[in-house]
């Protein structure tokens, strides 16, 4: 693939992320909810609260290094092709019982 | 929260219930206000006619014809849920044929940022002042209200009469001559 491009977050990213994007639209709402009612423009609120939904997207769908400081450890894969036939005939056998 | 796709979905999907919240917090902040406010109307000419109603039934109806002043300030009524005010002037009688005749003379729509403070003198109405028999003439209290519709941003559409209305009679004889 030309576009391999890796987007994912490890988990605490995510969750990271989740916290941060929600932060920041409930501050602007609140914000925004206070300006709009002290001039009194309700469309102001709502142009408030649209700034902070695209400061949202930009800070966090973005897979900032911030989001993957701690991969997964994954095992390391088992190179031997023999011990590879041996294992997918044994979880053969384990899928027919 | 994994890919692109997912956290972009969540974002927009939480910022829409904020918003949602928001509306509701402006809607609750104004349903409680009282809207209504004082009204000043004055009927200047007041004219009867007997003239065929070719939109009806083309037999012999009473057709009003008055002209008014109006004077009241609007301007309080406006608030960031007040998008515009749809004011109409309403003429109510009582005739043998019916209990409560409402007849809607004039209108008028202000938009918030619209100059709300009004002073009209001997208006033209904007629409046939029909009667639909002839319970017009020598009526002894035909009454004038001004009424308005608030349309909202978010929340309820509430009609409201202004404080202050005015009765008038029509005269005893019909005006023969073109108005």
């Amino acid at each position: 693939m030309m576009f391999n491009v890796q987007t994912h977050m490890d988990f605490e990213g995510q969750a990271k992320a989740e916290k941060i994007s929600r932060l920041i639209i409930t501050l602007f709402g609140f914000v925004g909810l206070i300006f709009g009612a002290v001039i009194q423009q309700f469309s102001q609120t709502i142009y408030i609260l649209a700034a902070g939904f695209v400061l949202a997207l930009l800070i966090t769908i973005p897979p900032y290094p911030l989001y993957r400081k701690k991969p997964l450890n994954w095992q390391k894969s088992r190179s031997q092709s023999s011990s590879e036939s041996t294992e997918a005939s044994s979880s053969k056998k384990t899928k027919q019982k | 929260m994994h890919t692109v796709l997912t956290r972009g979905n969540a974002i927009l999907a939480y910022t829409l219930s904020v918003l949602a919240c928001l509306t509701f917090c402006c809607f609750i902040s104004t349903v409680f206000l009282d809207y209504r406010t004082n009204v000043k109307i004055n009927a200047v000419k007041t004219l009867v006619k007997n003239v065929p109603n070719y939109g009806n039934n083309k037999e012999l109806n009473d057709l009003g014809f008055i002209t008014f002043d109006l004077q009241t300030d609007l301007s309080g009524l406006f608030n960031w849920n007040v998008k515009q005010l749809f004011l109409y002037l309403t003429a109510e009688y009582k005739t043998q044929n019916n209990e409560l005749n409402q007849v809607v003379l004039w209108d008028k729509i202000i938009l918030r940022g619209e100059n709300a403070v009004l002073d009209f003198k001997n208006m033209n109405t904007k629409y046939y002042f029909w009667d639909d028999g002839n319970g017009l003439r020598a009526h002894k209290n035909v009454t004038l209200t001004l009424s308005w519709n608030i349309i909202p941003n978010a929340g309820l559409l509430p009609t409201l009469f202004g404080i202050g209305e005015h009765s008038f009679k029509f005269p005893e004889q019909y005006t023969m001559q073109p108005v």
